[in-house]
């Protein structure tokens, strides 16, 4: 055969790199980068959190914390975090995984979402949870959590605020 | 041993002669694969300096080294320049033969640093896993006609495990119940609202409508989609993996059809290593034979006199 002794190799090669994978995979709560098990979808029927950034009226001080079912808005006020050069997933992320919400955090939550980027739009950055319902349909609540403006950032009364670390 | 026969057989073929075709293949699949490392490295690097403020997730190389320090200072912008050259050289055969070791590990540390930000996508995974095995052939056949067939050997063995693995994961965090169709309810609304938060609009397509309506319809995509990916190991056996990839070029465009998640460096890939290509391109010159090894191989072949019958 033309290659059989580089092949016996390269399989033994591929073998230690299997075991290396594995090693990495197991001891990195199944992620070392490019290794994976590939556990995207495995939890099925779990609620899950997202995040909208939606834009309001300046003025409007009436029920802006109040939550609602994502059918009652309307799209058109529904800002593309892309256009702002935001990965929305980091965005949805950042919203819905963080616990504790630090001064720092809400800083770094402006920082996505420059003065210039938002070019004088009011929005509300607003987490959206999904869950089964019935165990028929899906029911998707939306909860304001802050009002961000050009110069200030007003966070929903029920969210506390914790110190620095 | 006859399992290792049997995979060592199937994977490396090593009864084939290397011939030009199959050089041409890839050399073309190498190209590929250095186009998208050099896009990855730069928009990694560009958003990591634009956006990136707190290390929210630590992934690989991140555990034990605070990446953080990657996010002033166009670090993350140096890491990108150094990845191009190495990528670069390491292309065009310029300089050592270590150079996609280390496009590795560079290309590694970046996507930890613009992925501590929460998000763990996979998209990039089989880009990464295709550097990895390039460092591996580089390094241990640099002289050897066998390196093209071990590299898309080496893939093809790590692409069809990590779909057998995927179908095992859900298996298990989930139970035989994970196809019922109230789940890919679950994540059709999901990824409903990603669209809307990326875009500022989303709408249904009719596949989706057709699985929000009916359980069944929505038990039967995702039970198809789960069984494609348990036969994903049979991507190892030469006579059936053309039509395994097939199979998993339909599951991506079913997942990107009722999910929105698109995966064009995947589903390239896919094209790129799962089809014999190599029998569609006959090239009879010496010549050009000789020049695709020069471009392939990271040292002088070890015997001279390169012609071998090259299109048997």
């Amino acid at each position: 055969m033309k290659y059989e002794n580089e092949a016996f190799r390269g399989l033994k090669l591929i073998g230690w790199l299997f075991l290396l994978s594995t090693v990495l995979v197991a001891s990195h709560k199944g992620e070392f980068w490019p290794f994976s098990i590939y556990p995207m979808f495995s939890q099925a029927g779990n609620s899950w959190s997202r995040a909208l950034l939606i834009e309001i009226e300046p003025d409007d001080t009436t029920n802006i914390w109040d939550e609602k079912p994502l059918g009652s808005i309307d799209q058109r006020n529904v800002v593309p975090v892309k256009r702002l050069g935001v990965d929305q997933i980091d965005y949805s992320n950042f919203i819905s995984k963080t616990e504790r919400w630090t001064p720092g955090r809400i800083n770094a939550l402006k920082t996505l979402f420059p003065e210039q980027q938002l070019q004088g739009k009011t929005v509300m950055a607003t987490k959206a949870t999904g869950k089964l319902v019935r165990e028929d349909s899906v029911a998707v609540i939306l909860t304001p959590m802050f009002r961000i403006s050009a110069d200030t950032i007003r966070v929903n009364p029920l969210i506390t605020i914790d110190p620095p670390d | 041993m006859k399992v290792t026969n049997l995979l060592k057989n199937q994977l490396f073929d090593p009864s084939r002669n290397v011939s030009a075709g199959e050089l041409l293949h890839f050399k073309i699949f190498e190209l590929f694969v250095v186009i998208y490392v050099l896009a990855y490295s730069w928009s990694w690097g560009l958003y990591t300096q634009r956006l990136n403020e707190e290390v929210v997730l630590s992934l690989g190389m991140a555990n034990y080294i605070d990446v953080s320090i990657f996010f002033d200072y166009n670090l993350a912008l140096v890491i990108a320049a150094l990845i191009s050259l190495l990528v670069l050289a390491a292309f065009f055969r310029i300089g050592n033969r270590w150079f996609y070791l280390v496009v590795m590990i560079l290309f590694h540390l970046q996507y930890v640093i613009r992925y501590s930000q929460g998000e763990i996508p996979h998209s990039q995974n089989l880009i990464g896993l295709a550097v990895m095995i390039l460092a591996v052939g580089s390094i241990f056949f640099p002289a050897g006609k066998f390196f093209p067939r071990f590299v898309f050997g080496g893939v093809i063995f790590f692409i069809g495990l990590g779909y057998t693995s995927a179908f095992f994961s859900k298996l298990i965090a989930t139970g035989f119940h994970w196809f019922y169709g109230e789940h890919l309810w679950l994540w059709i609304s999901e990824k409903s609202v990603d669209i809307l938060s990326r875009d500022g609009s989303y709408q249904t397509n009719f596949l989706q409508e057709l699985a929000l309506q009916h359980g069944s319809v929505a038990s039967t995509i995702l039970l198809v989609g789960w069984l494609i990916e348990l036969i994903g190991f049979t991507m190892w056996f030469k006579k059936l993996r053309p039509y395994t990839t097939a199979l998993l070029i339909g599951m991506h465009f079913g997942i990107t059809l009722t999910m929105n998640i698109r995966f064009d460096a995947f589903v390239m890939q896919l094209i790129l290593v799962g089809f014999p290509w190599y029998r569609l391109i006959h090239i009879d010159s010496k010549r050009f034979y000789d020049q695709l090894l020069k471009i392939t191989l990271f040292r002088k072949p070890a015997i001279s006199g390169l012609a071998e019958n090259q299109n048997q």
